[in-house]
C-alpha cells in the first residue's frame, strides 16, 4: 500500500507515466538476473539470439530493405513537397547548420570502435565471400562495412525521423511512438495499455542500444589506457570507467550544465575531425584515397545483391551474416527511436524530399570517409605484413594500428579523449530522450527521471559486460530489436495512411 | 567591451540604443553583429563601441515596436514572449542566452517554445506587454543625451520606418471572405480608399494584414 502510494505520488510529482514503471521494472529485472545468475543470462541471450538470427534473419533483412525503399518512394512521390511543419513554417536552422547537425548525428563511439576492427575482421579473420587475407577479401572488407554503416542504417533512421517529424510538426501529436500509431489503432487503444506496451518496447530497445554503445566505449577506453599506460585490462577496471563516466553525466544532469555538454559535444566533433585528418596525413594517404573511391564503386554496383544476401547455402558464411549484418540491422533498429527523435527535432520546416536527401547523404558520407581513413590505414598495415592487427582483441585494433604510424601516441591519446567525451554526451542525450519517452513526451523531463535512466543505462552496460562481454551486447541487441521492428512496420503503415488521407 | 567578453545573445548599448548581439565574427573588422531591439535593424559594429547591459527584473524595453516589461514573478501563458536569462538547454534544445521566444505550451517543469525548445521555468522571465508599475525603461543608455536624440530625429526624417500605404492599382483580397472577394484600388481620398465594386474601406483597415491581403499591383 505504501509503495503504491509512493508510486502514485512520485508519478504526480515527477509527471511520469506508467510506461516509466514498466520499462524500469524490465531493466531492473535484467540487472538483477545478471547479478544473481550471470551465466544463465548469458546462455539465455546467446541461445535466443541464435534462434532469432536463424529464424528471423530474413525478416530483419526485408524490413531494412522495405524501409529504404519506402524512403526512396517518399522522396520521388507527390508527397515529396510536403513540409514537415505547417505550410508557412520556415526551417529553424540554415542549410549548412542543418547539414552539420546531421553530420554530427552520424558520428559516435561506434565509428571509433568499428572503423578499424570491422574492416580488419572482414579482410583477415572471417570474410563474407573470399578467402581471408586474399585480395578480394581486402577489397570487399570496405564494401561490406559500407553496406552495414551506409544507406541501410540511415534509410531506417530517415523513415523513423520522418514519421516523428510529420506527426509532431504537421499533425501536432506528442513525441511518442504510441502517438504515431493512433491513426491505425485509434486513440483509445494507443492511450491505454497497448500504447504503453508500445512505448515500453521503444524504451527497452533504446536502453539496450545505448547501453551496448556505452559498453563498447568503456571497453575501448580501457584497452587504450592499457596500451598507453599499462592500465589493467579487466572487468573491474571497465566498471570503474563506467562509474566515473556515469558520475560525470549524472552530475551534469543534476546541476543542469546543459550548455557545458553542448560545448563539449561541439568540441568533440572537431577533435574527431582533427583525428581523421591527422591519420589521413600520417597514414597511407594515397592508399586511403584509392580505397575510398574504389569502395564507392563496389558499394554501388553490389548494392542490391548485398542488401538481400542471406547466404542460405553455405553455413559458415551464414554465420558471418548473423554475426555482422543481422547484428547491425538490429543495432540500428534499437537506435532508431533515439536518433530519429534527434533528426526530427532539427528538421522542422524542411520538405520531405529535402529531408530524405539530407539524412541519407550527410551522415552516410561522413561514415564512409571515416571507414576509408581508419579502415584503410589498418588494412594497409596488415596487407603489407607490418602488423598483425587481426590477432588483437576487437577493442584494441585501433590502438594497435596507431603504434605503427608517426605521432601514434598522440593519436591514441586523442582517441581516448574523443571516446570519453562521446560517451558522456551520448549518455546525456539518451537520458533526455528516455526521460521524454517516459513522461508522456514532455520536453522538460525532471532531473530525477533523467538520473534514473542514467543509472539504468550504466547498470545494464556493466551487467552485460560482466555476464557476456562484447558478445553479450550483440545478443541483447538482436533480442531487443525484434519486437521493435514490428512496431516500425506499423509506424510506416500508420504514417502512410495519415499522409494519404491528409495531403 | 573587449571582444573576448562578447557572446551571442548579450544585451548591449550601441549608439545609445539597446541592441542584442546575434553573431560574433572574430575575424571580421566589424566583428559584432547586432540587432536593434526596437525595430530589428541590423547593425555592424566593433567590440569597443558597445557597452554590456544585463537585463534585470522590471526592466522595460521596446521589442519590435511594442513595449514589454521583464517580470520574473509572472507565470508564462501560451502566447507570451519570454526572455531566456539562464539557458541550460537539454541535448535536443537549441535556445541560447537572451533568446526571445514565444510560449506554445506549458508543462509542469517548463514551457515549450515556438521553436520547439523545452525551456524550464527557471531559465526564463516573461516579457509582460506594456509598462508595469515600478519599471525601469532601458531603451536608451543615457536618456538625457540630447545630442543623440537630436541626431536620431534627424535620422528619423531620412529613415522613416516604411509604412505601408495603398496605391492606385493595388489588388487586395479580403481575408476569410467566401466567396473570394478581390478588388482593385481605384481612388484614394485621404484615409478613405475606394475599391472597384463600390467598396469604401479605411486605409488602416485595408493595410491591416489580418483583414486584407495585398495581392499585386496592376500597374507594375
Amino acid at each position: 500500500m505504501h509503495t503504491l502510494l509512493l508510486v502514485k505520488n512520485g508519478g504526480v510529482l515527477l509527471h511520469i507515466t506508467k510506461v516509466f514503471w514498466y520499462a524500469v521494472t524490465i531493466c531492473i529485472g535484467i540487472v538483477l538476473l545478471g547479478t544473481l545468475a550471470p551465466d544463465y543470462l548469458n546462455e539465455f541471450t546467446a541461445s535466443a539470439t541464435n534462434f532469432i538470427s536463424n529464424q528471423f534473419g530474413w525478416f530483419y533483412t526485408l524490413v531494412i530493405v522495405a524501409l529504404i525503399s519506402f524512403c526512396i518512394y517518399m522522396m520521388f512521390s507527390r508527397f515529396g513537397n510536403i513540409k514537415l511543419g505547417k505550410d508557412d513554417d520556415e526551417p529553424d536552422f540554415s542549410l549548412p547548420a542543418w547539414f552539420a547537425m546531421l553530420f554530427s548525428a552520424g558520428m559516435g563511439i561506434g565509428l571509433m570502435f568499428f572503423t578499424t576492427a570491422e574492416t580488419i575482421s572482414h579482410a583477415f579473420i572471417n570474410s563474407p565471400n573470399a578467402e581471408p587475407g586474399s585480395e578480394q577479401a581486402i577489397l570487399e572488407s570496405l564494401q561490406y562495412t559500407s553496406l552495414h554503416w551506409g544507406f541501410h542504417g540511415w534509410g531506417l533512421y530517415a523513415v523513423v525521423a520522418l514519421i516523428f517529424a510529420y506527426f509532431k510538426f504537421r499533425v501536432g501529436a506528442p513525441g511518442l511512438i504510441s502517438a504515431t500509431l493512433e491513426p491505425l489503432f485509434g486513440k483509445k487503444m494507443m492511450r491505454g495499455t497497448v500504447g504503453q506496451v508500445v512505448d515500453t518496447l521503444a524504451i527497452f530497445a533504446t536502453v539496450v542500444g545505448v547501453a551496448s554503445t556505452l559498453g563498447f566505449g568503456s571497453a575501448q577506453i580501457n584497452s587504450g589506457l592499457t596500451f598507453l599506460f599499462n592500465a589493467p585490462n579487466a572487468f573491474w577496471f571497465q566498471l570503474i570507467i563506467l562509474v566515473v563516466a556515469t558520475l560525470i553525466f549524472i552530475a551534469s544532469a543534476w546541476s543542469g550544465i546543459g550548455n557545458g555538454i553542448k560545448y563539449l559535444s561541439s568540441i568533440n566533433l572537431w577533435l574527431a575531425l582533427i583525428l581523421l585528418l591527422a591519420l589521413f596525413i600520417v597514414g597511407p594517404t594515397m592508399y586511403i584515397t584509392n580505397m575510398f573511391v574504389t569502395t564507392i564503386g563496389n558499394y554501388i554496383s553490389n548494392f542490391i545483391q548485398m542488401s538481400f544476401d542471406l547466404k542460405p547455402v553455405n553455413e559458415a558464411q551464414r554465420d558471418w551474416v548473423n554475426d555482422w549484418t543481422i547484428f547491425y540491422w538490429s543495432w540500428w533498429i534499437s537506435w532508431a527511436p533515439f536518433v530519429g527523435m534527434f533528426i526530427a527535432r532539427v528538421s522542422k520546416g524542411r520538405t520531405i524530399r529535402q529531408f530524405i536527401i539530407g539524412v541519407l547523404i550527410a551522415p552516410t558520407l561522413v561514415t564512409f570517409i571515416f571507414f576509408a581513413v581508419f579502415g584503410g590505414a589498418a588494412l594497409n598495415l596488415e596487407q603489407h605484413g607490418i602488423a598483425k592487427l587481426s590477432s588483437m582483441a576487437t577493442e584494441t585494433v585501433t590502438f594497435g594500428m596507431y603504434e605503427h604510424y608517426p605521432i601514434g601516441m598522440i593519436l591514441s591519446f586523442l582517441t581516448i579523449v574523443v571516446i570519453a567525451i562521446f560517451f558522456i554526451t551520448s549518455a546525456d542525450s539518451a537520458t533526455f530522450v528516455l526521460g521524454m519517452f517516459s513522461t508522456g513526451g514532455q520536453l522538460n523531463p525532471s532531473n530525477v527521471v533523467k538520473i534514473v535512466w542514467g543509472l539504468i543505462l550504466s547498470a545494464i552496460a556493466a551487467i552485460v559486460m560482466y555476464s557476456g562481454g562484447l558478445d553479450g551486447f550483440q545478443n541483447m541487441l538482436i533480442i531487443a530489436a525484434l519486437p521493435f521492428s514490428i512496431i516500425l512496420i506499423l509506424m510506416v503503415l500508420s504514417f502512410y495512411k495519415t499522409i494519404k488521407r491528409n495531403e | 567591451m573587449k571582444l573576448v567578453n562578447v557572446r551571442k545573445g548579450q544585451f548591449v548599448y550601441y549608439q545609445n540604443k539597446l541592441h542584442k548581439v546575434y553573431s560574433v565574427k572574430a575575424f571580421f573588422k566589424q566583428s559584432i553583429h547586432l540587432i536593434r531591439l526596437e525595430n530589428f535593424k541590423q547593425q555592424l559594429s566593433t567590440a569597443k563601441e558597445i557597452d554590456f547591459y544585463k537585463p534585470k527584473h522590471l526592466d522595460s524595453f521596446v521589442y519590435n515596436q511594442k513595449r514589454y516589461t521583464l517580470n520574473k514573478d509572472t507565470k508564462a501563458k501560451v502566447g507570451d514572449y519570454i526572455l531566456v536569462i539562464n539557458p541550460k538547454p537539454d541535448s535536443m534544445d537549441h535556445h541560447h542566452l537572451n533568446a526571445i521566444e514565444i510560449v506554445s505550451s506549458v508543462e509542469r517543469n517548463g514551457v515549450i517554445s515556438n521553436l520547439s525548445n523545452g525551456i524550464r521555468h527557471n531559465e526564463y522571465w516573461v516579457m509582460v506587454p506594456g509598462l508595469e508599475d515600478g519599471a525601469t525603461i532601458i531603451d536608451l543608455q543615457d536618456p538625457n543625451a540630447e545630442m543623440a536624440e537630436e541626431l536620431e530625429s534627424q535620422l528619423a526624417e531620412t529613415d522613416l520606418p516604411e509604412t505601408y500605404t495603398a496605391r492606385i492599382g493595388d489588388v487586395y483580397q479580403k481575408n476569410g471572405s467566401d466567396p473570394i472577394l478581390q478588388a482593385m484600388v481605384v481612388s484614394i481620398q485621404g484615409q478613405n480608399v475606394y475599391l472597384g465594386g463600390n467598396l469604401k474601406v479605411e486605409m488602416d483597415i485595408l493595410t491591416n494584414n489580418e483583414k486584407w491581403t495585398y495581392m499585386l499591383n496592376m500597374m507594375d
